[in-house]
């Protein structure tokens, strides 16, 4: 079955969609996203690495420089802030892209439905809509990309051989009961972290959609 | 929803609408602010002994944030820090998403303007 034949199964309440257009259009915002997302870690990175450099000097071992068990190369120094702002953008990107391609895939067809805080525009070029979010569907893909995220980053402690050196990732268990820095603890992470990230997605998308609804009141 | 069809212009609409800045801004920065003032509370409800240190890892976060501290007090203190921070990033995102749209449609118009040339 091809992928428009399980985006039309999976919205089989609709009739006549283009497919093709709702494929195209989720693929396009899944790169603006990974885009905005990437663009953003990266600064954030680059920032915080000059920041710890201007506070701490060049020879500070805070607990930045532990970004480089997952940053290769990273490390606090002025050439590391590149190297780190280089991964952030990799990572969070493709992360950001994964996660709008599975709430897209999610929404499907309802997409308009489920978006929109004022009806569609005839012109939704030159004169856009706002955009409404869907909680469910957001806590769903998020709620993955966290899980998946978390999962491989201790499984990656436990293939280099340094779990047990993992203090500072061990002490997420003080807010993932039963976490450790072992392969079952990575799964009871996974699936506690996506609980978490699910409720905190739903309450993001409420608070926006509240503020949306009064701030574009229909007249 | 009762077999609709779903027009071309409302996929199209759903996909290219902004971004509130206001609203994403303030949803962040909730988020932000209620997620460090549970991480500090998770970490004050636990039971220790009388003058175990609590939090010496979180408390580091005072470096960043000062006044911020693994108290009640402080975890107040953590929650105006995450909600000024958390708004940051959220305002940042929504106009960053606004303008990439803004420029990728400007793209888009000049190309097919070109075409249509």
């Amino acid at each position: 079955m091809g992928k428009y034949e399980t985006m039309q199964t999976a919205n089989d309440d609709l009739q006549e969609v283009n497919m093709k257009l709702l494929d195209a259009a989720i693929r396009f915002n899944a790169m603006m996203l990974g885009l905005t997302a990437g663009t953003l870690a990266a600064v954030l990175t680059y920032v915080a690495t000059h920041a710890s450099i201007a506070k701490w000097g060049v020879d500070s071992s805070n607990y930045l420089s532990l970004l480089a068990v997952f940053y290769p190369g990273y490390s606090v120094t002025s050439g590391g802030a590149w190297v780190g702002a280089f991964w952030a953008f990799v990572y969070f990107g493709t992360c950001s892209w994964l996660s709008y391609r599975l709430y897209g895939r999610v929404l499907g067809a309802r997409v308009a439905d489920s978006l929109l805080s004022t009806t569609p525009t005839d012109n939704p070029v030159l004169k856009p809509s706002v955009l409404r979010l869907h909680g469910a569907s957001l806590g769903l893909a998020l709620g993955a990309i966290a899980a998946i995220g978390l999962f491989c980053s201790t499984t990656w402690l436990v293939v280099r051989g340094t779990a047990g050196e993992s203090v500072h990732a061990a002490l997420l268990a003080n807010y993932i009961p039963g976490y450790s820095v072992s392969i079952f603890g990575g799964l009871l992470g996974a699936a506690e972290i996506f609980g978490l990230v699910f409720i905190a997605s739903v309450l993001l998308a409420t608070i926006y959609n509240k503020i949306v609804k009064l701030r574009h009141k229909p007249h | 929803m009762a077999n609709r069809q779903v027009k071309d212009h409302e996929i199209l609409s759903a996909i290219f609408a902004k971004m509130d800045v206001p609203a994403m801004t303030v949803a962040v920065g909730v988020l932000v602010a209620l997620a460090l003032f549970l991480a500090t509370a998770v970490l004050l409800l636990q039971p220790v002994p009388t003058d175990y240190p609590v939090g010496t890892h979180l408390q580091d976060l005072a470096n960043y944030l000062p006044g911020y501290a693994v108290t009640w007090q402080g975890g107040f203190v953590g929650a105006l820090y995450g909600f000024f921070i958390g708004g940051l990033v959220g305002f940042a995102a929504a106009v960053y998403w606004n303008m990439t749209h803004y420029i990728a449609l400007g793209v888009m118009l000049i190309s097919s303007a070109e075409l249509a040339d």
